[in-house]
């Protein structure tokens, strides 16, 4: 009896375990398993297991370029987390200003690239904004009698390009988070504060700014992690096959990407996984303590 | 009074700040609706006008009858449903397992889920690849949907377990008490409490099926297999420049129907996304 009730909620969970065993921890594995042999193009069958050869590859000579794109990697998260949390938060104390009346109209309109797919912004910003010929950037840069701009040519522009890109889809999620956040602020404090002779911007950073901490943490800590595994944008920017536009921007995720669908390198690509497979756990294992504790 | 014009002033500006802002957020996807809507005789390269020159519905007429739209709506809908299935039957017992009973492994299964749910899925393609090859699963939609719900999987556990902390023990044990046993509990109790929660798990579900392109376009060789997203993405990957309209025009049709189940599922969103701490 006893050993009936101890098993019973693991035969709850023996469906989702057995899925998740064979669908995402066995290609992990596999992944593990390819990242220590030479399998590329020519040895597609005929592999052999050829040690830490890849980690050392990825590591410790520059030329493998993945260096680089870690470096890239944490500016593009940085960036855009510091600019999400600045904007959104501004955005969000003006949409709660106590007498803007259209507020919700405001708010309805912002949500609206939140609400979109994801591919889909991403393709119409492509050909719709950026592109040459098409994009109406461009149109308005030669409307003003300015030469066109190829804003996915190089690496500095391209990079700037899905930035703004990136801040346009997730922004929404950030200000409607802190807009959420803002308004369970207790109103009394903000009076008695007012009587104090606090001026709106003391407000802002003694009262606003550690009452919404708690709940702001938990989903910057998420858009982070989102923001560090972003593939799609620069993916389908820049380099689209057969549409590479000539920048060579890569994260760490589309290098994987790269190293394993365009220049077949598929060991190096599987090491280069399992280390960000490493990197990740170790981040969310210590996020997760960090917001427990809080 | 002085206070008062400031004050004023203040908020025309803000209103300004606040129209150029959504102007701003709103012009690319106006843009493509113009476009979308403009008859075939404006030229494309033309100046940007507010209204569609020359309008008609050609694009959306090509677009459903010239082009495999209908084909890929319905290969996108099987694989939805089915991916919903699959992750949903497999989630529903493990969640409600994990947020009721304490029991030897839990914390570290909980765990390993949240570390798995923050493992990006592309870093695996091409492992992927291999597998579904061997398996002889590539060019189909099972394998498709075998990946789709297994990372779904992960992710409806950890939202179906939030949700079930919510519900009170207490109606259970009374039901428990009146005789019934398990099955009758989940099935009569648990399941019609838990519905909002099992509908907006699938919501979400169904929407990241509905755009994901890149396993879709990596595994499914033939086009007739293809789903919307793919189907899209091959659609401006051809020639943009000649199917731009088109493609605008789909855009449009694929997004309409998420755009009006994101308004109506909002505030579930934001809740259930923050709910096991670290998600993505």
């Amino acid at each position: 009896m006893s050993l009936r009730r101890k098993l019973k909620p693991w035969c709850w969970c023996v469906p989702a375990v057995l899925l998740i065993l064979i669908i995402i921890v066995f290609p992990i594995i596999y992944t593990g398993y390819i990242s220590l042999t030479n399998m590329n193009l020519y040895h597609w069958q005929d592999y052999e297991v050829i040690g830490l050869g890849n980690y050392a590859r990825a590591l410790f000579k520059f030329d493998s370029g993945f260096l680089s794109a870690l470096g890239t990697t944490l500016l593009w998260t940085v960036l855009n987390m510091v600019i999400q949390l600045a904007l959104g938060f501004l955005i969000a104390l003006g949409l709660n200003a106590p007498k803007l009346k259209l507020s919700r109209l405001y708010k309805t309109l912002l949500m609206v690239p939140w609400a979109m797919p994801a591919y889909i912004s991403i393709l119409l910003w492509r050909v719709g904004m950026f592109n040459t010929e098409l994009g109406l950037l461009n149109k308005w840069i030669t409307a003003l009698g300015f030469e066109k701009v190829d804003f996915l040519a190089t690496n500095g522009i391209a990079f700037v390009s899905c930035l703004v890109l990136n801040l346009w889809m997730a922004l929404p999620f950030m200000i409607s988070t802190i807009d959420g956040a803002l308004q369970s602020v207790d109103r009394s404090l903000y009076e008695s504060a007012t009587l104090d002779g606090a001026g709106f911007w003391t407000r802002t950073w003694k009262i606003t700014i550690p009452s919404i901490r708690p709940v702001i943490a938990p989903a910057a800590v998420m858009t982070t992690f989102i923001t560090f595994k972003q593939f799609d944008i620069i993916y389908l920017l820049t380099q689209q096959r057969g549409y590479m536009t000539g920048a060579t921007l890569n994260t760490v995720i589309t290098y994987v990407h790269q190293n394993a669908f365009v220049s077949n390198n598929y060991g190096l690509s599987s090491a280069v996984s399992m280390l960000l497979f490493v990197i990740i756990i170790i981040f969310s294992l210590a996020t997760n303590r960090s917001l427990r504790e809080d | 009074m002085k206070r008062k014009t400031k004050e004023r002033i203040g908020y025309i500006a803000l209103n300004l700040a606040f129209i150029l802002l959504c102007l701003v957020t709103l012009i690319p996807i106006y843009y493509a609706v113009n476009v979308s809507f403009s008859g075939p005789g404006s030229s494309l390269s033309g100046d940007f006008s507010f209204l569609p020159e020359d309008p008609s519905l050609e694009n959306y007429r090509a677009i459903l009858f010239d082009e495999p739209f209908l084909l890929w709506l319905k290969n996108s809908l099987l694989l939805s449903v089915g991916t919903v299935a699959i992750a949903m039957l497999c989630a529903v017992t493990a969640a409600y397992a994990c947020s009721r009973w304490r029991f030897k492994g839990r914390r570290p299964l909980l765990m390993a889920l949240l570390v798995l749910n923050a493992f990006p899925q592309v870093l695996s393609l091409f492992a992927y690849y291999r597998i579904l090859r061997l398996a002889g699963l590539l060019n189909s939609h099972i394998g498709l949907m075998l990946i789709y719900a297994g990372s779904m999987c992960v992710f409806a556990v950890w939202n179906m377990k939030g949700y079930f902390d919510s519900i009170p023990v207490e109606i259970e044990e009374a039901s428990k008490i009146d005789g019934a046993n398990d099955a009758q509990m989940i099935w009569r109790i648990v399941l019609p409490l838990a519905k909002p929660a099992i509908v907006v798990t699938c919501v979400m579900v169904l929407i990241t099926v509905w755009n994901e392109y890149l396993f879709a376009t990596t595994f499914l060789l033939n086009s007739d297999y293809y789903s919307l997203s793919a189907g899209l993405y091959q659609l401006q990957s051809n020639d943009y420049t000649r199917s731009w309209p088109l493609f605008t025009a789909a855009s449009i049709l694929a997004s309409i129907p998420l755009l009006l189940i994101f308004f109506k599922i909002q505030k579930y969103m934001v809740s259930g996304l923050t709910a096991g701490g670290v998600k993505g």
